[in-house]
């Protein structure tokens, strides 16, 4: 173990974790609207945008992480240089790796959230109108926040498979956490140090989400239906 | 700009797939170890020794907060360098074993997860009868326990299998030519001139096997529970 470089790699690899954050974040957000979007639509089971959503989702859960992101790396430029004219070669790599991760949070959330949708039961929508709530406000106050806690240990799951799906941002030139040990670690070989700073940063943050995850469970606890499982 | 010329990703499917033995050997093995290791630590979470317990929770929460491409780094290119240190050698070890090294560990602890939940679905009453007619601890676990956790871990079981083969993908970052490493191949060769279909083409061939295996499990899930009560 070579400690000269730890000290010196540490705080250039911590530096690199808002980037990883940045991507997962950011995925996640836009990604949990899709996905909820999604789940509406094949709850609801409107033509054609279902079936659509289930073909998307089948699809996104087939193909690996590093597939994915290469060929929204290659094929969005291509995409939105046919659509619109515009030259998207120079838009940063980070953009990329932001879309591929959306992509898959949304196919794997919707699922989730579809799953925690049918468990609230039918009678509190129902029980919602009949005092005058329109369906929006039926949703938003009585059906969402119950199916929020039912969601929540899977989303937590979810959101940490994220965090450790931004290492392979890697491949398609990002700095985050992961090219940054591995750029450092090359020129004097000290791969075994570079990682195990790089395992160590990779867990704390997994550990700090899932506390983060684990107090907003215990918050959304009392929308949990009271009846035992 | 290139353009894109979807009858390329028809021409890369074939080339890809000839890499399909290397990715099978992957997965396979690495789910065989995988299963291994998982039920070491499931019956060690299983137990009644705390020191034990803790051991197992401590593995399956590293497990899952490190990931993969990490783990795959510091085993093929950290470990050699440590154990050199003291002496080891580790460099005839082919990259496909460091592969399946690194994805048993990995999916070692979901497969841990999976089969103590299954242990613990099945009801407790189950063992005590077993016990009561006579059955050693031993026979009560392989004839009344296990063929009904089986039944209940095959879904999980399916979903690992899937999980496992989308990160056998991973084994072209240490130069092994599994499906992607081919695929990086084929596009090499042209020197990427049609690296989109190709990646396309890959991503095809995953999504359908994936999808076979997701019948698949159906299947045995639908044959393995036909006339049992689970």
């Amino acid at each position: 173990m070579n400690f000269d470089f730890i000290r010196e790699a540490l705080p250039q690899v911590l530096a690199a974790v808002p980037v990883t954050l940045e991507m997962a974040v950011l995925a996640t957000i836009a990604g949990w609207i899709l996905g909820i979007l999604m789940a509406v639509a094949r709850r609801n089971k409107i033509p054609v945008l279902s079936q659509l959503c289930a073909a998307f989702v089948s699809f996104i859960r087939g193909v690996p992480m590093v597939i994915l992101l290469y060929v929204s790396y290659y094929a969005l430029p291509m995409i939105i240089y046919s659509a619109t004219g515009i030259d998207a070669t120079s838009v940063p790599a980070i953009w990329y790796a932001i879309a591929a991760l959306t992509l898959d949070q949304a196919a794997y959330s919707s699922e989730v959230f579809r799953a925690a949708l049918n468990s609230v039961n039918r009678g509190q929508l129902e029980a919602a109108w009949s005092v005058g709530m329109t369906t929006w406000q039926a949703m938003r106050r009585i059906v969402f926040p119950q199916a929020l806690a039912v969601a929540l240990p899977n989303l937590s799951g979810l959101f940490v498979g994220i965090i450790k799906g931004t290492s392979l941002a890697y491949y398609v030139g990002v700095y985050e956490i992961t090219a940054t040990a591995n750029l450092l670690a090359t020129p004097g070989l000290n791969f075994i140090e570079a990682y195990v700073i790089t395992t160590l940063i990779y867990e704390l943050i997994s550990f700090i989400c899932n506390r983060l995850f684990r107090s907003a469970e215990i918050r959304l606890g009392r929308f949990r239906p009271k009846t035992a499982a | 700009m290139n353009t894109f010329q979807p009858i390329e990703i028809l021409r890369a499917v074939p080339k890809i797939f000839q890499a399909f033995p290397t990715t099978m050997l992957i997965l396979l093995a690495s789910l065989a170890f995988s299963m291994l290791i998982g039920a070491v630590f499931a019956m060690m979470s299983l137990s009644r020794n705390k020191v034990l317990n803790a051991v197992s929770k401590g593995y399956v929460s590293f497990m899952r907060g490190i990931p993969t491409l990490i783990l795959i780094f510091l085993i093929y290119l950290g470990m050699p360098q440590l154990l050199k240190q003291v002496g080891i050698d580790m460099t005839g070890i082919s990259l496909t074993a460091y592969i399946i090294a690194c994805l048993s560990l990995s999916a070692s602890a979901n497969m841990s997860e999976m089969m103590r939940s299954a242990y613990l679905a099945v009801d407790k009453g189950q063992r005590e009868a077993a016990l009561s007619v006579g059955m050693s601890p031993a026979a009560a676990f392989a004839r009344i326990i296990l063929p009904q956790a089986v039944g209940v871990a095959i879904p999980a079981l399916g979903n690992n299998m899937i999980m496992l083969f989308k990160e056998t993908s991973l084994a072209f970052t240490i130069g092994v030519l599994d499906m992607l490493g081919k695929a990086r191949a084929v596009s090499a060769a042209n020197y990427g001139a049609t690296k989109l279909e190709i990646y396309i083409a890959a991503g095809i061939i995953f999504w359908a096997l994936c999808f076979l295996m997701e019948k698949g499990t159906k299947l045995a899930e639908k044959a393995y529970t036909k006339g049992r009560k689970i």
